[in-house]
């Protein structure tokens, strides 16, 4: 079984080779192009409608919890009670383990 | 080396880390460079006899260790009521898995508690907890059990607690305590429970006597929900994010490790004492459902995190679930003949991903350690552009989040893959939601990695970790290498045996 799934469905190796192939066929093209292009020191700032960029690098990096603030807020419904739950109260976490004891005692008893 | 010392060697991955875990104390009085020492030989040690135990179980076949047996290997029929450990396949999987995690959170806690005092103390709650998991793993007796479990817990709060800052790495330490103790109890009183009923103590012995009574249920919901309480299966989780959170860089992946050390012991009673007591259908059922909330819950609570350790934490439950989730498909389907379809794929990727996610979460719990190291905070909303600075751990992160986000070529997505395969065979939900899961480990490990790795450089870095730390993260990536260019190999020669030391054949 483990021979079909790993030996002929997936193969590390033939994966890394394809990997190396398709970085080199990209390496053909980036060498295509303009060989007169220079650097220049503004290669690598955001672009702000124009504005320019805040001196400040701090305020050019949007990270934290802007990252995904638009998933997260669509599911705050689902996770907004989900993180109350997790009061971080010692007895809290008690209850949960005696709750889950009792549940899984009544259906260890029932179906098993 | 002789036979018997390849023999006793289940008894040596014991006896070592305790004798040195008092040794070191002892050798501080010396130097500091000679406790040093002795620290490290114990661990390597203790590491080389896994090695030895591994290779004997692979290459020849397990055997049991009878302690106080007038010829070593002897089984007599007083052999039951001696204490027993287990060599096979099964135990060299869990004892090699604790044993690379140990090794690289003790080289990289050399440089990364450099400073602390009370390093004496550090290093001996050290060696007692990976003497005590690895007694949990090997022992084959229900209160020998207990005693490495309450040494376990005991050891790892002091690891947990040992530099206070503002007193919530002890609050963190209080927690872990006193929902351990609970649990200990528990224990203690399903072990009463059983010994009481059947007079004995030793999991084979049990297993011949256990009728699916009324007193071996409660024994085993008792048993089952404290072991994955302690593995940090939802909804007894909560504990872990705080814990691993808190605790000292160097020794959370070590930390995480009991817990894995407990679903190893967990799976252990499950296929050894009630299988043939209980519908397995059902139990199975029961430990799916745990792996699904855990696999969920774990990933959505991470999604709400801003502290990089705390967001690896909620990572790390959630991968607990795949592992319930693959055992569970595996465990009920013995009684059946999807078996040999596809239950024994779901237990060989439920085991290959248990070793997997030992040394990739240790990874990156090392990883997360660098960045508080390097920088002083845990705080993703102030990190960035760590990469300038320190393109070791930049690498070490990448690697260590990538596989636990099952993305090929990386020894995640092998194990996933089987898991994928085979409990798409059982129900197609089942697979829809792993992949989903996976898909939102993924983000969350981009996200990680571009808030703190990406963009300008804030200069929070003090530049990159000492060597030592480097080293400790450079071993662990290197085996995540090899797991994930060979996974062929890990699978036949490593998991493989595992499963069928379990008793369970195609």
């Amino acid at each position: 079984m483990i021979d079909i799934i790993l030996k002929d469905m997936w193969s590390p190796i033939a994966f890394i080779l394809v990997l190396v192939l398709t970085a080199l066929v990209a390496y053909m093209f980036y060498s295509l192009g303009n060989p007169a292009y220079k650097r220049t020191k503004h290669k690598g700032e955001p672009f702000i409608s124009g504005n320019a960029p805040p001196k400040d690098v701090r305020l050019i990096h949007v990270g934290g919890d802007n990252v995904f603030w638009g998933f997260t807020h669509a599911l705050r419904k689902y996770l907004d009670p989900l993180v109350k739950g997790h009061t971080g109260i010692l007895n809290d976490y008690v209850y949960w383990m005696v709750i889950t004891m009792a549940l899984v005692l009544i259906y260890v008893y029932i179906l098993i | 080396m002789s036979l018997d010392l390849v023999n006793a060697s289940p008894a040596f991955i014991l006896g070592i880390p305790l004798l040195f875990a008092f040794l070191t104390p002892l050798a501080d009085r010396i130097s500091k460079e000679l406790r040093d020492a002795v620290f490290m030989i114990g661990l390597l040690l203790t590491v080389l006899f896994v090695a030895v135990m591994s290779y004997e179980v692979f290459t020849a076949e397990g055997w049991a260790y009878v302690f106080g047996a007038e010829e070593t290997g002897e089984i007599t029929r007083f052999s039951f009521f001696r204490i027993m450990f287990v060599a096979d396949g099964f135990a060299a999987l869990a004892t090699i898995t604790v044993a690379i995690t140990a090794l690289g959170a003790g080289i990289y806690s050399f440089a990364f508690m450099e400073g602390q005092s009370g390093m004496e103390k550090f290093y001996t709650l050290f060696l007692l907890t990976l003497a005590g998991v690895n007694g949990m793993i090997l022992t084959a007796d229900l209160f020998n059990l207990f005693v490495w479990f309450e040494v376990t817990s005991i050891a790892s709060c002091g690891l947990v607690a040992f530099i206070n800052y503002k007193g919530k790495s002890v609050e963190a330490a209080l927690k872990y305590m006193f929902i351990s103790v609970i649990g200990g109890l528990f224990l203690l009183l399903s072990i009463g429970l059983l010994y009481g009923e059947y007079g004995i103590l030793n999991y084979f012995a049990i297993a011949e006597s256990v009728n699916g009574g009324v007193v071996d249920r409660v024994a085993l919901s008792i048993i089952l929900v404290v072991l994955a309480m302690k593995a940090s299966s939802v909804p007894m989780h909560m504990w872990a994010p705080d814990v691993y959170t808190e605790s000292p860089g160097a020794v959370t992946p070590f930390i995480a490790i009991t817990s894995l050390g407990s679903l190893f012991v967990l799976f252990r009673i499950l296929f050894v004492v009630f299988r043939y007591s209980v519908s397995t259908a059902a139990l199975g059922g029961l430990l799916i459902i745990l792996g699904l909330l855990s696999m969920f819950v774990g990933v959505s609570m991470a999604l709400k995190q801003s502290d990089v350790k705390r967001l690896i934490a909620y990572l790390s439950v959630s991968q607990i679930g795949y592992m319930l989730l693959a055992v569970g498909v595996g465990f009920s389907t013995l009684e059946n003949g999807d078996y040999a379809t596809f239950g024994a794929l779901a237990l060989e990727g439920g085991f290959f991903h248990m070793i997997n996610d030992g040394v990739y979460k240790a990874l990156l719990f090392l990883s997360a350690a660098a960045i508080v190291y390097s920088t002083g905070t845990r705080n993703l909303n102030k990190l960035g552009g760590l990469a300038h600075r320190m393109p070791y751990t930049t690498m070490f992160f990448l690697i260590g989040g990538l596989s636990i986000a099952g993305i090929p070529p990386l020894s995640g997505f092998s194990s996933k893959l089987l898991i994928y395969k085979s409990i798409y065979l059982y129900h197609p939900i089942l697979a829809i939601i792993a992949l989903v899961v996976s898909i939102i480990t993924f983000a969350l490990i981009g996200k990680v990695f571009y808030n703190a790795f990406l963009g300008p450089d804030l200069g929070l870095s003090k530049g990159e970790v000492p060597t030592t730390m480097l080293l400790a993260m450079g071993i662990l990536t290197a085996v995540v290498v090899v797991f994930s260019l060979f996974p062929n190999y890990v699978v036949a020669e490593i998991v493989v045996p595992a499963v069928e030391a379990l008793g369970v054949t195609a």
